[in-house]
């Protein structure tokens, strides 16, 4: 496959496995592709292997066999171009820079352009204008979250990984997170892998959702969703909806993820 | 790797008051003693030292010159070699080891002895005094700096590598600044090192500066001027101290973090065998070394001793056996002062702390009082002690237990508060009393930061008692040292050197030991 400039890329796995030194097996060898331009969740129990998978999806670990190909390049390359973002469930924003500072890192980390009135703009759409020169302790938690991915989508990565973005903080916030911010990377057709443990979240805001067993980590479902966009809070409780979720929590449990954490509550 | 390290901010901000007020009691009830003790020619009332500076204060401020000028110089020279040995050990992680080992062994090079060594290579002039300053400085900078490059969550590494960009970015935008507030502890402790440095510097044939006419004063028996110029080098080491603080607190929005101790070292727990090794990579580095300044600065054999020197002077040289005698005898006068002291001023300083924890009303005053007088070179006023207390053993060991005193104090305080409120508020709720909860969750906290002061505690006791020898009571191994020196005996100054240095740095490692076995039993989860 050649490389594509200009569209998403897929994102082809084959083989990919993981065993961390002192044997412990995170990812089995698995193959999975994730659809150019779509938003694709990975779900499963905690400590499964889903950030380990993500982690090496995006070149911050080497797999123990098996190979990726992001729009048939190696991790590698597509990070020596700054082509993809990674949200981490931390915010992992670096204290002594405010929002915007934070976000100019980003930007001339990746080598591009820091222009003003496009940061000010991200700002805004992420809910924080008039924060751009606040620092991150004297913000929310869930303002923080918002920040982070303003980050991440600054440098318009083509690929965006997500490790469980909202996960960090209160359930209110979360939903209203889960609402406002898909949205500003669905806008952009940009190829999404989104690590979840909410049921609920993964399939209001996919196209598909790959359900993987417990440790270590291997595909056991792979559910498409489709239902039709753009989707509101409300329509969680539509039977199509309900559907998709019943179909995503009988896969887990037929894996046997639910037997040590129950994720009804989610 | 753990470090003891903390923020200050509760220490320092609010209590400004309770700063002054303590103050001015300290100054009300001196005032007073010299009144009482007015005919016993020890002690100098605030008065009359006043008025000595003022009639002298050409005299002081040209020695004050110099000696600032001199501290200055080594305090950016000593902190350039501990930034240059941060990035060495940054670079090349397996040499972190080494590099602190070496590190700890040179900080405990006996300064009253690399001064007279310091002074013959030198010649005249200001290089001994700067280079003491340094050597008092580089340790406190480098360990905080060490801290600091590490105290980044791996993720701010993540987000770097996600946007392609390797150990350069990662050094720039992460490290740099993470530790900038380490960075600014250990400047902060070596600000007024470094004075103290440059005054034992000048103790050993300077011409000019404090430290001169500290001896000129000593000798005189001047008591005004004795005290004048422990007045005036306290409150330079203080106003170092906090000078450094307000530049942080201007830089860092925040106050930087109380330094309290070096790491312990990686994989403590790895056992004996990996510990053996480390040592003995320390040992042969420190060989290397010391060879190797000899060869490549090609110093006059006649004074500069290598090792090979010091082990024929003390294993197969004719005389080897007077030799050890000798050594062994100072070495014994200098340990009966310095265990007692040692010991009496960890006691005292973990004693008080807890005090002040059963009357928090106290600390509020006391601390900030505290903080600001670790800072001061008990070193430079030996000679008050020695006026106050005599000649006799009781004056060196006070002024051992003062040294080891402030910082345990300050660090015990510090590690009584990090107390988990949590556990506290398990306590609480089974209606514990304040004893209780003391000795089951306040004491089992306070382990690491007393600890931490216990090992820094041992350089500075050695340095203390060899300059009270040194200077006064012509006993024991500062005393040797002095002796040896001034009759040129080179081959036994060095040994009382590398044996001094060499216990020092293994009494700091078997402080470290201990630490390990008791946190192992009171506080498992800070060895993790
Ligand atoms: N750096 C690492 N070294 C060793 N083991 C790890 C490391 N990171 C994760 N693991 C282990 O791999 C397994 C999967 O972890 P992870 O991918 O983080 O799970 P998830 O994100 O699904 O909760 C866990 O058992 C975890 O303990
Ligand atoms: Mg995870």
């Amino acid at each position: 496959m050649a490389p594509e400039i200009n569209g998403p890329p897929g994102v082809i796995c084959a083989g990919l496995a993981k065993t961390w030194p002192g044997g412990v097996d995170a990812v089995r060898p698995t193959d999975i592709q994730f659809a150019a331009g779509q938003t694709t969740a990975l779900v499963g129990a905690s400590g499964c292997g889903k950030s380990t998978l993500l982690r090496m999806i995006a070149g911050l670990e080497t797999p123990s066999a098996g190979t990726i190909e992001i729009g048939g390049e190696p991790p590698a390359q597509t990070l020596r171009k700054a082509g993809l973002s990674v949200a981490f469930q931390d915010p992992s924003l670096l204290p002594w820079r405010s929002v915007r500072g934070n976000i100019e890192l980003a930007l001339s980390l990746a080598r591009r352009p820091v222009d003003r009135a496009a940061i000010d703009q991200l700002i805004a759409l992420v809910g924080l204008e008039g924060f751009a020169d606040t620092r991150p302790a004297q913000l929310s938690g869930g303002m923080r979250q918002r920040a982070a991915i303003a980050r991440a989508l600054a440098t318009e990565p083509r690929l965006l990984l997500l490790d469980e973005p909202f996960g960090a903080v209160d359930e209110l916030t979360r939903q209203q997170l889960a609402q406002d911010l898909p949205r500003l990377w669905e806008a952009r057709g940009t190829t999404t892998i989104l690590v979840t443990h909410s049921v609920t979240e993964a399939v209001m805001l996919s196209d598909r959702v790959i359900v993987l067993s417990p440790r270590p980590a291997e595909v056991v479902a792979d559910i498409a969703i489709d239902l039709p966009r753009p989707r509101a809070p409300e329509d969680a409780r539509k039977p199509g909806f309900a559907a998709h979720v019943d179909a995503v929590f009988a896969a887990l449990s037929q894996a046997g993820a639910l037997r040590d954490r129950p994720l009804a509550a989610q | 790797m753990s470090a003891v390290a903390g923020y200050a901010a509760p220490a320092t901000g609010g209590s400004g008051r309770g700063t002054a007020i303590g103050l001015l009691l300290v100054v009300l009830g001196w005032e007073l003693a010299a009144r009482a003790l007015v005919g016993a020619f020890v002690l100098a009332a605030p008065s009359q030292v006043l008025a000595w500076l003022i009639e002298n204060r050409g005299l002081m401020g040209r020695a004050l010159a110099e000696t600032l000028g001199n501290a200055a110089a080594g305090f950016v020279l000593g902190n350039l070699a501990a930034l240059a040995l941060a990035g060495i050990a940054l670079a090349f992680p397996a040499s972190q080891r080494i590099v602190t080992g070496v590190a700890l062994v040179v900080f405990c090079l006996p300064l009253v002895a690399t001064g007279p060594i310091l002074r013959v290579i030198f010649g005249p002039g200001d290089g001994p005094q700067i280079v003491l300053a340094a050597l008092a400085v580089y340790y406190t900078t480098l360990i905080p700096l060490l801290v600091g490059m590490r105290a980044a969550p791996a993720t701010w590494f993540d987000l770097i590598a996600s946007y392609g960009r390797g150990r350069v970015s990662a050094l720039i935008h992460v490290r740099l600044m993470a530790s900038l507030p380490y960075l600014f502890a250990g400047l902060q402790i070596a600000a007024p090192a470094a004075f103290l440095g440059a005054m034992v510097g000048e103790f050993t044939g300077a011409e000019r500066g404090m430290g001169v006419l500290t001896i000129r004063a000593m000798r005189a028996l001047d008591v005004e001027m004795t005290w004048a110029l422990a007045t005036v080098a306290t409150a330079v080491a203080v106003a170092a101290y906090l000078a450094v603080g307000a530049i942080a607190r201007r830089v860092l929005q925040d106050a930087p973090p109380i330094i309290l101790a070096p790491p312990r070292a990686e994989g403590a727990e790895a056992g004996i065998g990996r510990l053996l090794l480390s040592l003995a990579g320390v040992a042969v580095a420190i060989l290397v070394l010391w060879w190797g300044a000899i060869a490549v600065f090609d110093l006059n054999p006649f004074f500069a001793k290598g090792p090979q020197d010091v082990a024929r002077a003390l294993i197969w040289a004719p005389n080897a056996a007077m030799a050890r005698a000798s050594l062994g005898a100072a070495l014994g006068e200098t340990a009966v002062f310095l265990l007692p002291g040692y010991l009496a001023g960890l006691a005292a300083g973990a004693g008080l702390a807890i005090l002040f924890v059963l009357a928090p009303a106290v600390a509020g005053t006391a601390m900030p009082l505290a903080i600001a007088l670790r800072s001061v070179p008990i070193v430079t006023t030996a000679p008050l002690i020695v006026l106050l207390l005599g000649r006799g053993a009781l004056g060196t060991i006070v002024l051992v237990a003062v040294m080891v005193f402030f910082p345990t104090l300050v660090a015990c305080i510090h590690g009584l508060k990090q107390a988990p409120g949590q556990v506290i508020d398990v306590f609480d709720s089974y209606a514990a009393g304040r004893l209780q909860r003391l000795i089951r969750v306040r004491i089992p906290a306070m382990l690491p930061a007393f600890f931490a002061a216990a090992r820094m505690g041992v350089p500075a006791s050695v340095l203390a008692v060899t300059v009270v020898e040194w200077l006064a009571t012509g006993a024991g191994l500062g005393s040797m040292m002095a002796i040896s020196a001034s009759v040129s005996d080179y081959n036994l100054l060095w040994s009382a050197v590398a044996l001094t240095a060499a216990l020092s740095a293994l009494g700091y490692a078997g402080v470290g030991l201990i630490e390990v076995r008791i946190l192992r039993i009171y506080a498992p989860e800070q060895l993790t």
